[in-house]
């Protein structure tokens, strides 16, 4: 919101606080001051026209001027010719930078000296008018512009949603008073002048029909006003908070609205058919054409100001093009009201439209302000537009605001702020922001807030009240460190665990990313993943309309990305959250959310490399587990989505299925645009980390070990992990160690044969092995891998 | 046959002609091998000689024994030394040649800033929360003092999967949910998550970011308590020098509320172009814990209060690594993410 320094000097005396003071002060105050844009207007002088003549040789139309600047006569040409002799002007004289960035310079024009400038509201960024010279109310030749018309200072502020109070000039004025301390010039409530006869409650009926949706209205007769164009001064005040001028009774709602926040209609009284004004829903098939010249279909949630016939605006959003004011209106009727925050809201959703009105009444307004904004409208109205007031309006006022009472321990300030504010102080510091301070018998204070403040209910909000204009920089840093009796004793969190994994990967190559959980739930079912996905209901766009199931869309569209940016041999992984939506008649309880960790590598182009590929992801797998601190891995086979049907591996942990681990299914790798072959997997790292347990120690071998080899010719479809665990079996306590190292088909080997090679380790813990026992032994591994498995042997 | 002492001399010459050590080391097994050494031979003869002539011919062979192996020595010694004296030149490589990539990883910025994060507030004594990312109404904005039709809802505009079920739009819920689970303070939490709000993707915002949340409730917590904190926290994070003001706003789950800033890294405070010349960087928000929502959490506001702070984390890791724009971080492009 744009505030008008100047303005605020209506009400607080802003002697020796320049522009820059006020918005640190405001700042401090908890009324962001974004920027401050000044206009220096003090090197333009007031200037007098003293006579104007036609360029006699230029072929634009020039018109050369003698201007009186005080004591002296200076010839200055201008092209517009609105500065009649006799004119009051803003003169720039050469050497002078005008506020709209143009140096002035003495000029020699066509063979008439130029020696300055005549200003328009334009380049003394006053206004957008450039089709004349700025022409002044009053002034005296020779002095600066700022005895007429003051440095400008506009200051863009961001109102806090408690704040709607502030949201106007003389509530930002009030924080600033109180900020240094000085008095307010003005009192909340104005006079109410009215005197004209009859009551103007006999003349317009409100009737309020939806009180739910409209806590007060009042409805002030005016008769007899002059509709024409603002003063200058009020225009320029309006241009200078983005609010175009209309016209005085126009300008002069806007102007009460950006004043005390309160939002204000006129209507041509002499248009609102039966003389009667109705607060209610829109009726189905009601339309309105509005102020901006769109017409608007209404629909029964919409709360509307109706005549005895139809709308004639919608309540707090926007008037009727037909009950404005024109300017043949006369006699009108000033609406001041107090409607309800979310319907405002959710009327001015539905149209797509925030107005100024809109925007104020969404935060909740007090009832109070808007008597206040309509006596104020009207003494201006009879100021500047002529008219009468009638006396007795009609104030329709079903809910009065309840006033609030407070009863704070003053104490509680200290306690709070962690620094001592004497009371007197604190006191001070609340009657300066117009709250009422009863001292009680007992210490404790009775506090009244002001009827402009709904947001201050609880003790805590007047701790905030006196802390905020005390000054927050006072309160020292400190850090909590008592004397305590209870603690949480420190547990590394899930994230740390999980850096060892990382690190693993990291050594490994693979670089970790962070991708976006909501991804395009099309995409999902295409993968065919999207069964027990949660569709967003009111999505930004289809490619995030679905929280994802699986890490692995995401990475290997990573793959794809950096794919396309050059690289090769990408290798990426994520450890994040995957939703998935529970099933049966719990669906519309929260999701399912592991914890995945989730690798994609490039995995080269042929069978051969994919199957390398294969197994270094599992050399992978096992590192991470075995860093985790927990219990190796099995696997079996198995088919997944995503995953290639002659390459998926389960992921075993225990009985626990962890999630799967292989190549990724080709028509995914060509679905993503990619070439080539991708190895992957994802797991559950929850459990994990529950099974992971601190490494224990074993003690260092005193006897030497045995080493073997052997070679087992088997059918194809026996899994070395088949062999492994017979092996292990039949070797016993002094099979100390056992690993497959080689697979070889071809000569040798009988077709449809694989002949597998294992390294074995033999130790005792307790003595010396000898040969003899070893053999003996691996005598009992081949009869076990021959009757299991039908193994023969190689030398 | 020779005498030991004409061996001697034999062999001290050849040792003084030998140019390497395999020759000296020939010259070592030529003379001094046990078996069938020239020394050995001499002394295998020793048996025929007459008694009084054998003490004489031990004591001239065992000179001869300790003069060569002393030669042999010196010998490699100075062949040694010759060696070092000049592998600067014979054994020099091009050091400026750079070493083969090591091909390592990397863990995502967001993740190291994170961590950063919790280590400082680790040592304070916080403990990481963790929650649904996917919250209900409840937990997302009533227990938070948001009820249905608040203004302040403007700020969490968020995706809804049913009318009660919704992606959280801060991690505050984990703390009413932390409350509820520890009962009885005090209480020292940090909660960071990725949360998410129906925002347009664009240079400075995301519908979807990280947050790191922190709560303490204890008895008699300060505003002082919480500056300070913050302060710790930012001087820890970006070096002494920075300091931090606290500037009222609102919030409805907190009573003060508070945006925290920390001075501009670039010109100390005093203004320049990166921080619009406020000398200032907003931060996060923060402030003393609303009754009600110590209420809503099931802990007595009369005995207990508390304060808490919130801010996103790819905030932090802009600021720290002059990132500027918020969707490299989820972009997942490898040039990015290889920088750190
Ligand atoms: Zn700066």
């Amino acid at each position: 919101m744009k505030i008008s320094y100047e303005w605020l000097g209506d009400f607080v005396d802003l002697g020796g606080v320049s522009p820059k003071e006020a918005a640190e002060v405001l700042t401090r105050l908890g009324i962001e001051v974004e920027s401050l844009n000044v206009i220096d207007l003090s090197q333009i002088i007031v200037g007098k026209v003293i006579e104007q003549k036609k360029h006699p040789k230029s072929r634009n139309p020039l018109w050369v001027h003698q201007v009186d600047i005080g004591g002296r006569t200076e010839q200055i040409i201008a092209g517009a010719d609105n500065a009649v002799p006799g004119s009051l002007v803003p003169v720039a004289l050469p050497g002078t930078t005008v506020p709209n960035g143009k140096l002035v310079k003495d000029l020699n024009i066509a063979g008439f000296s130029a020696k300055g400038m005549l200003c328009s509201a334009e380049e003394l960024l006053l206004g957008d008018d450039h089709s004349g010279i700025l022409i002044l109310d009053s002034g005296k030749p020779g002095d600066s512009l700022t005895t007429v018309i003051p440095s400008q200072a506009t200051m863009d502020v961001e109102v806090t949603s408690n704040r709607p109070d502030c949201t106007g000039h003389l509530g930002v004025a009030r924080e600033l008073a109180a900020g240094v301390d000085r008095p307010m010039k003005v009192d909340f409530m104005p006079a109410f002048t009215g005197k004209a006869e009859p009551a103007g409650r006999d003349l317009v009926k409100v009737t309020i029909d939806d009180s739910d949706l409209c806590s007060r209205y009042i409805g002030g007769v005016i008769t007899g006003v002059k509709v024409g164009n603002s003063p200058d001064w009020l225009q320029r005040r309006l241009r200078a908070c983005g609010v175009r001028p209309i016209n005085n009774i126009v300008d002069i709602t806007n102007y009460v609205l950006l004043e005390y926040a309160q939002p204000l209609h006129a209507f041509d009284r002499a248009k609102l058919s039966g003389g009667e004004v109705h607060v209610r829903r829109a009726r189905a098939g009601e339309k309105l054409l509005c102020l901006d010249g769109v017409e608007r279909e209404l629909t029964p949630e919409m709360l509307v100001i109706a005549d005895a016939d139809k709308p004639v605006a919608i309540a707090g959003v926007i008037g009727g093009e037909e009950t404005a004011v024109t300017d043949t209106t006369t006699d009108m009727l000033l609406e001041a009201a107090t409607f309800n925050g979310p319907s405002v809201r959710q009327t001015a959703r539905a149209f797509g439209l925030r107005t100024e009105a809109s925007a104020r009444f969404e935060k909740g307004l007090p009832a109070e302000l808007a008597l206040a904004g309509a006596r104020r409208a009207a003494a201006l109205i009879v100021e500047l537009a002529g008219g009468a007031v009638h006396r007795e309006w009609a104030d329709v006022y079903p809910r009065p605001q309840e006033p609030v009472r407070i009863r704070l321990k003053p104490w509680l300030v200290d306690e709070v702020l962690g620094i001592h504010v004497p009371l007197e102080d604190s006191e001070a510091i609340l009657v300066r922001l117009g709250f009422h301070v009863r001292v009680l018998g007992d210490g404790e204070w009775d506090v009244l807030p002001p009827v402009f403040r709904l947001d201050v209910s609880i003790p805590e909000d007047l701790v905030e009240e006196v802390g905020r204009v005390w000054g927050y920089d006072r309160v020292p840093p400190t850090l909590p460190g008592r004397q305590r009796d209870r603690w949480t004793p420190s547990t590394p969190s899930m994230g740390r665990r999980l850096d060892a994994a990382r690190q693993v990967l990291a050594g490994a190559g693979f670089t970790e990313t962070w991708n976006p959980a909501l991804v395009s739930g099309r995409v999902l079912e295409q993968l065919r993943v999207g069964a027990r996905a949660l569709r967003v209901s009111n999505a930004l766009s289809d490619d995030m309309d679905t929280l994802r199931t699986s890490l692995l869309p995401s990475l290997v569209n990573v793959v794809a990305l950096n794919r396309d940016r050059g690289r090769s041999d990408v290798k990426v992984y994520e450890i994040a959250t995957v939703f998935l939506a529970r099933v049966g008649d719990k669906t519309t309880q929260q999701p399912e959310e592991p914890q995945r960790l989730g690798v994609v590598a490039d995995a080269g182009a042929t069978a051969e490399s994919g199957r390398a590929a294969f197994y270094a992801m599992k050399s992978v797998l096992d590192a991470c587990i075995s860093e985790l601190g927990a219990p190796p891995c099995t696997f079996q086979r198995a088919s997944a989505e995503l995953f290639h049907p002659g390459r998926c591996a389960a992921v075993f942990q225990d009985a626990r299925q962890l999630g799967y681990l292989g190549e990724i299914h080709p028509s995914v790798v060509t679905g993503a645009n990619l070439e080539g072959r991708l190895v992957a997997m994802e797991i559950d790292v929850e459990p994990v980390l529950a099974a992971a347990s601190a490494v224990r120690a074993r003690p260092l071998p005193r006897f030497p070990a045995i080493e073997r080899d052997l070679a087992v010719v088997v059918e194809e479809h026996v899994a070395a992990g088949a062999l492994l665990a017979a092996i292990k079996e039949a070797g016993r306590d002094v099979l100390e160690n056992t690993r497959p190292f080689d697979e070889y088909r071809g000569a040798q080997v009988p077709d449809g044969s694989k002949s597998v090679a294992f390294a074995l380790t033999f130790r005792s813990p307790e003595r010396t092995l000898t040969d003899a026992e070893v053999d003996n032994v691996m005598v009992e591994i081949k009869l076990a891998l021959e009757k299991k498995h039908g193994a023969r042997f190689r030398e | 046959m020779s005498n030991p002492q004409e061996l001697t001399q034999e062999a001290l010459a050849a040792i003084a002609r030998a140019q390497t050590e395999a020759e000296v080391a020939a010259i070592e097994v030529d003379y001094l091998r046990r078996k069938n050494g020239r020394l050995s031979s001499l002394l295998s003869e020793i048996g025929k000689l007459p008694p009084e002539e054998r003490a004489a011919l031990g004591q001239a062979a065992n000179e001869a024994k300790r003069a060569i192996e002393a030669a042999l020595a010196a010998k490699r010694q100075e062949l040694e030394e010759a060696r070092l004296a000049d592998i600067a030149e014979t054994e020099a490589i091009d050091i400026t040649f750079p070493g083969p990539p090591l091909g390592r990883g990397h863990l995502h910025v967001l993740t190291q800033v994170q961590r950063q994060i919790e280590t400082v507030l680790e040592s304070m004594g916080y403990q990481v929360e963790l929650g649904p990312e996917v919250e209900t109404e409840w937990y997302n904005f009533e227990a938070l003092n948001i009820p249905p039709g608040h203004p302040a809802r403007e700020n969490w505009d968020s995706f809804y999967f049913t009318p009660d079920l919704l992606l959280r739009a801060h991690t505050s819920p984990v703390q009413i949910r932390a409350m509820q689970r520890i009962k009885e303070p005090p209480i020292y939490i940090i909660t960071p998550g990725r949360c998410y709000r129906r925002d347009a993707p664009e240079a400075t915002r995301l519908p979807y970011f990280s947050q790191v949340e922190g709560l303490a409730v204890d008895k008699a917590l300060t505003v002082g308590d919480m500056k300070g904190t913050l302060l710790y926290m930012i001087q820890s994070l970006y070096g002494e020098e920075r300091k931090v003001r606290v500037r009222p706003s609102y919030f409805p789950f907190t009573e003060p509320s508070f945006e925290f800033d920390v001075t501009c890294g670039i010109c100390a405070g005093a203004g320049c172009k990166s921080c619009r010349h406020k000398g200032w960087l907003e931060v996060g928000g923060c402030g003393m814990v609303h009754p009600q929502v110590l209420r809503n959490g099931g802990i007595d506001p009369t005995k207990w209060n508390g304060y808490a702070w919130g801010f996103g984390i790819e905030r932090m890791a802009m600021l720290k690594h002059d990132v500027e724009d918020i969707r490299l971080f989820y972009e997942s492009d490898l040039r990015f993410l290889e920088q750190f």
